[in-house]
């Protein structure tokens, strides 16, 4: 890798593990509210 | 066509009578432009930033709150004595009520309007005598589109339970494009910037306002069904 | 398998997609020279933008046929529709400042897409307080139709004034190209990532409507 390019990877892996956490989040809270009565 | 407007402006007259003749309202609504005003006096610094940078921001910060509290009581006179079944059950065209609405809530912004605006001259030393025209033509095209999408939610939230807080919360994104339009040009008016930068913007606002109108008048029916 | 059943399933496909998406995003696409890694978080933040503005369109034409119809459920999946677009605007409006800060060196940039997602997320969020705050169903769903279709014919206006009049700008924009022209790897890989997306949106608004469902049958049983 030439040293040029910037090293910002530990965004770039905080926004891919954001993105599922918020999408299983919602699933789980959707999952949660069809099985309440 | 001549009956709507006839019956609109009945219906405006109606409501600017009671408005004037109790007075409470506008006089609520001056009063609170006065306040808003110098609040923005005392609260900067003029040293550090120049009025011409702050000035449009405040007079339409200042206009905005008057448009609310116009819209705000828009409706409620509606609430007592079951008027808006009143209203409904008469043989009244259902846009006429819109339109007469609208009318009466632009009168009553415009005199908040016609009194803010020298006071903001006045309190902030701006000069807008030589741009007078262009900037009454902003004012008034962005006060239409205030009180189109204003009037037609007011109809909705009286119904429900904390009117006075959903107003603001549901009219927001539909105040904040006429707002920015109207900032746009009155900064580049007051920083006397040729006329044909400020003419965008006003068309822009103008778009704004009939598609808005039209939209808002045709929908309005459907919020007094009953 | 009723809707929710389809509902979950979908959502779970989408999310092992996702994982495919990530997968090839990482190994398989090239790094852009300036910006370097983190501008793989375009993958993730453009299809939601875009999601969130389907959403807000979905549920003004919902409330168009709404008036028309009178059916209740185009009104249950306004309100399915409304609530998954501000999950997706959330998205945006994290994975945004996210990029944003080590790109732009600042959280929050006014960038076209940035501004116009809050402005989606007021939009969803004024819909779905206005129907809170509304008991009776059929007057909510009126009043939802009223607010969503005012909501669309606002964003297509705004889309439309970008476009008659290109010399100004509406809010003051860092001047960011939001799609330059991309190399075909980095294209594919958004196009996936956009499929994905609609996969998530769509099994998320099936649920939903479920619960609307049973919520508007328990109500009436």
């Amino acid at each position: 890798m030439d040293s040029g390019v910037p090293q910002n990877a530990g965004y770039l892996i905080a926004a891919y593990i954001l993105v599922p956490t918020i999408l299983i989040a919602y699933a789980a809270s959707l999952y949660r509210r069809s099985r309440r009565p | 066509m001549r009956e709507l407007w006839r019956q609109a402006w009945t219906i405006a007259r109606k409501d600017l009578t009671l408005e004037f003749r109790s007075r409470t309202a506008i006089v609520s609504a001056l009063v609170f432009t006065a306040l808003v005003l110098t609040v923005f006096n005392f609260g900067r610094d003029p040293t550090a930033v120049s009025t011409l940078d702050l000035a449009p921001s405040i007079l339409w910060v200042t206009f905005t709150f008057a448009a609310m509290l116009a819209l705000n009581r828009a409706f409620q006179l509606e609430l007592e004595n079951q008027a808006l079944e009143g209203l409904l059950i008469s043989p009244l065209d259902r846009r006429s009520l819109y339109w007469g609405k609208l009318l009466a809530n632009l009168a009553f912004v415009v005199v908040v309007e016609a009194v803010g605006l020298p006071l903001f001259v006045l309190f902030f030393n701006v000069a807008v005598g030589h741009v007078l025209l262009p900037l009454l033509a902003v004012i008034a095209l962005a006060t239409v589109g205030f009180v189109a999408v204003g009037t037609l939610f007011s109809a909705m939230v009286v119904r429900t339970r904390f009117a006075e807080l959903l107003l603001p919360v549901v009219l927001f994104p539909f105040l904040l494009l006429p707002l920015t339009y109207a900032v746009q040009a009155t900064a580049r008016l007051l920083a006397g910037r040729p006329l044909s930068e400020v003419v965008g913007w006003l068309r822009l606002l103008a778009a704004y306002d009939i598609v808005f109108v039209a939209v808002a008048s045709w929908l309005f029916p459907y919020t007094v069904e009953e | 398998m009723t809707i929710a059943q389809k509902g979950r399933w979908l959502v779970i496909t989408g999310l092992v997609l996702l994982g495919g998406v990530y997968v090839r995003a990482l190994a398989f696409t090239p790094v852009e020279r300036f910006q370097g890694p983190a501008q793989k978080i375009f993958y993730v933040h453009v299809p939601s933008a875009v999601t969130t503005e389907l959403a807000v369109i979905l549920l003004g034409l919902a409330g168009v046929f709404y008036l028309f119809l009178r059916d209740p459920r185009l009104d249950r999946f306004a309100e399915s529709s409304a609530e998954v677009g501000t999950v997706f605007a959330g998205i945006v409006l994290t994975t945004g400042p996210i990029w944003g800060k080590p790109i732009w060196g600042t959280w929050w940039t006014w960038d076209a897409r940035l501004t116009s997602t809050l402005f989606l997320f007021f939009l969803l969020m004024g819909y779905q307080v206005l129907r809170g705050a509304i008991t009776d169903e059929g007057l909510r769903a009126r009043y939802s139709a009223v607010l969503g279709i005012c909501a669309v014919v606002l964003v297509g206006f705004i889309h439309l004034s970008v476009y008659l009049f290109p010399t100004l700008h509406p809010q003051p924009i860092v001047l960011k190209p939001s799609k330059p022209s991309l190399p075909p790897e980095m294209l594919l890989t958004l196009l996936l990532s956009f499929g994905v997306f609609l996969l998530l949106y769509t099994g998320f608004v099936m649920q939903r409507y479920a619960i609307a469902t049973r919520r508007a049958e328990a109500f009436h049983g």
